[in-house]
């Protein structure tokens, strides 16, 4: 596996929000990490994609420390999508997703034949290609979102992480992104990493699931072995009721009650 | 990639353009002692009178050229302070430049007054010196540990030590002589004075250093005015770039100010002013504003030499006049 995570430890002023926590991410495999609010699966991802930094530990991607690999080169081997992302104050989609290009350029930022042909097939790939002269900040939530997937494609890495892809998103267009995610990883063989709150959706979707209480790792395994009534209920403290989707065979989340008292 | 964005950076660079050099043209032939336009080709080609010789060669070609200049560098330095602190309120004035060069200037001005013509170019480097230490303070002061710069604490910051350096300007010029006051009071309203060749000597060397600097670096621009996290998935060094770039912000506009006097706004306006027009893509809107800003404090100085007929209303008092609205409707809109 290329990307190990070993004993990471992140913290804000005193407090310690994820505590020495260690994993793997499967290569080539959708990974999804789960939890309450609050409970340090966002700043888990930021950490490991050094957006923030981590107290004691290490991230290892390919047998080096992520800390010790220029930022840039990295750049290349790894996207991330963040939370919500911001607006684009009047770029065009094609020039946010031209972005996407920047760990390869130099200088000026000429675009290379090999750029625009990356461009173009992440326009492609995410369906956003028929508005790609319109501004960013014009389209509706779900084409936004895909623009900024577009935009991480662009970048050409093995592995992409994403902070919660289907926040703000109506129940289709969530869908629509989990789905382009999924053809991505068969098709492309991309490696995902990503924090969700549904989880039906996680459950659908990943081939390993990270469930996360109070910055500790609590289990990691297929969604079988991590959507388990006992799991949820240490981890959002509910009580579930787990069955099978009828479609997809994947276990789900039926429904639930809040554990009252102890 | 032909687009919408293209296009209208072709059509807004072209006219621009124009309007530079409508701009130049009058500044060169307007004001006291007029040179009519049809008189600039033959005086430049050497057909010209004495006086027109004069006019043009030792008063306004030397005046015109450092305006578009300092013009130029204010509008470069505004739009990597926009986007490094991602603040559209950023300004080399705002944030403290211009009280730091001022600063500079003084005191080089208070030891050297005697000989300025002697030291002139040193007068670039001591304003620079003085707004760099004074931007190392205010990078210090909005530095915070684990997360590095935080922009928009920059420009707090900044506001408050322009505000505490005009408190020392006061207090030097306090101690100073008569004639010395008079000179500081006219380098803080903006008064191009520095108007003769041997500035725009001292002046061109920080230019031919820093504006290809600046191009070579539109693509990490671009990359910072995003948000953090965007910034660095991205593989931007944010530490590096943003000290190197503000950097860059403070040798442009610090050496400009010395020349021009203390002029606000242009670095807030022209780059603003540009982005609505062409976008946010470095590429098109940077070489738009430094149009702009050129085009803005040539016209600015032109209108202040033609207004009275007995005096010269300083050049950075206009374009606050024009500024000064601008910053308060953008204050308004940003709610």
């Amino acid at each position: 596996m290329r990307l190990q995570v070993e004993d990471i430890r992140v913290g804000y002023d005193e407090q310690t929000i994820v505590h020495d926590i260690s994993m793997a991410i499967p290569d080539g495999k959708i990974t999804t990490i789960i939890g309450a609010n609050g409970c340090g699966k966002s700043t888990l991802l930021k950490a490991i994609t050094r957006i923030i930094n981590h107290e004691s530990g290490q991230v290892v991607l390919d047998g080096k420390n992520i800390r010790k690999m220029k930022t840039k080169e990295l750049a290349t081997q790894l996207a991330i999508l963040p939370q919500s992302p911001e607006s684009a104050q009047g770029l065009l989609v094609e020039e946010l997703v031209s972005y996407g290009r920047f760990p390869y350029q130099k200088g000026f930022g000429n675009l290379s034949a090999k750029d625009k042909e990356m461009i173009d097939w992440a326009l492609e790939v995410t369906g956003t290609k028929d508005f790609r002269h319109k501004a960013v900040d014009a389209l509706s939530g779900g084409q936004r979102q895909r623009v900024w997937i577009a935009m991480a494609l662009a970048q050409e890495t093995d592995i992409i992480f994403l902070d919660e892809p289907t926040t703000y998103l109506d129940m289709a267009h969530q869908l629509e992104v989990l789905e382009l995610l999924h053809m991505l990883n068969v098709q492309e063989g991309r490696t995902i990493v990503m924090v969700l709150h549904d989880l039906n959706q996680a459950a659908r979707f990943s081939d390993y699931i990270l469930a996360l209480s109070h910055g500790h790792l609590i289990r990691a395994g297929e969604p079988e072995e991590v959507i388990t009534t006992e799991v949820l209920k240490e981890v959002f403290n509910i009580d579930a009721v787990i069955g099978k989707d009828p479609r997809t065979n994947k276990p789900m989340c039926l429904t639930y009650d809040l554990i009252k008292g102890e | 990639m032909a687009n919408t964005h293209t296009k209208k950076f072709r059509i807004w660079f072209i006219l621009f353009c124009l309007l530079f050099v409508v701009a130049i043209v009058c500044g060169i032939s307007m004001g006291a002692s007029s040179l009519s336009i049809t008189r600039i080709v033959p005086t430049i080609l050497g057909q010209g009178s004495f006086k027109e010789e004069f006019v043009l060669f030792s008063v306004r070609l030397p005046r015109v050229i450092i305006l578009a200049l300092g013009g130029l560098a204010l509008a470069a330095a505004g739009t990597i302070f926009q986007s490094v602190t991602r603040n559209d309120l950023a300004d080399p004035g705002v944030i403290g430049v211009n009280a730091g060069a001022g600063v500079g200037v003084t005191v080089f001005y208070l030891f050297a007054n005697t000989n300025l013509q002697q030291y002139v170019f040193m007068l670039p480097a001591a304003a620079f010196l003085g707004a760099l230490l004074t931007v190392s303070c205010i990078y210090l002061f909005s530095f915070e540990k684990g997360q590095g710069v935080q922009p928009f604490k920059l420009v707090l910051v900044g506001v408050g030590f322009a505000t505490a350096l005009s408190g020392l300007m006061v207090l030097l010029m306090s101690t100073a002589e008569r004639a010395d006051v008079q000179f500081i009071s006219k380098w803080l309203v903006g008064n191009i004075w520095g108007t003769d060749w041997p500035y725009l000597w001292a002046l061109l060397p920080w230019f031919i250093l820093c504006l290809p600097l600046l191009f070579y670096k539109v693509n990490v621009l671009n990359i910072l005015a995003m948000k953090e996290s965007t910034a660095i998935g991205l593989g931007v060094n944010l530490n590096k770039e943003r000290i190197l770039l503000l950097f860059l912000a403070v040798a442009l506009a610090g050496s400009a100010v010395a020349v021009t006097g203390a002029i606000s706004f242009i670095g807030l306006m022209a780059p603003h002013i540009a982005k609505k027009l062409i976008g946010p893509r470095h590429q098109y809107f940077l070489p738009i504003a430094l149009l702009i800003g050129a085009t803005l404090l040539v016209i600015a100085d032109t209108i202040g030499r033609i207004l009275l007929t007995s005096a010269t209303i300083p050049a950075g008092l206009i374009v606050a006049f024009i500024g000064a609205p601008y910053f308060i409707f953008l204050l308004i809109r940003n709610k």
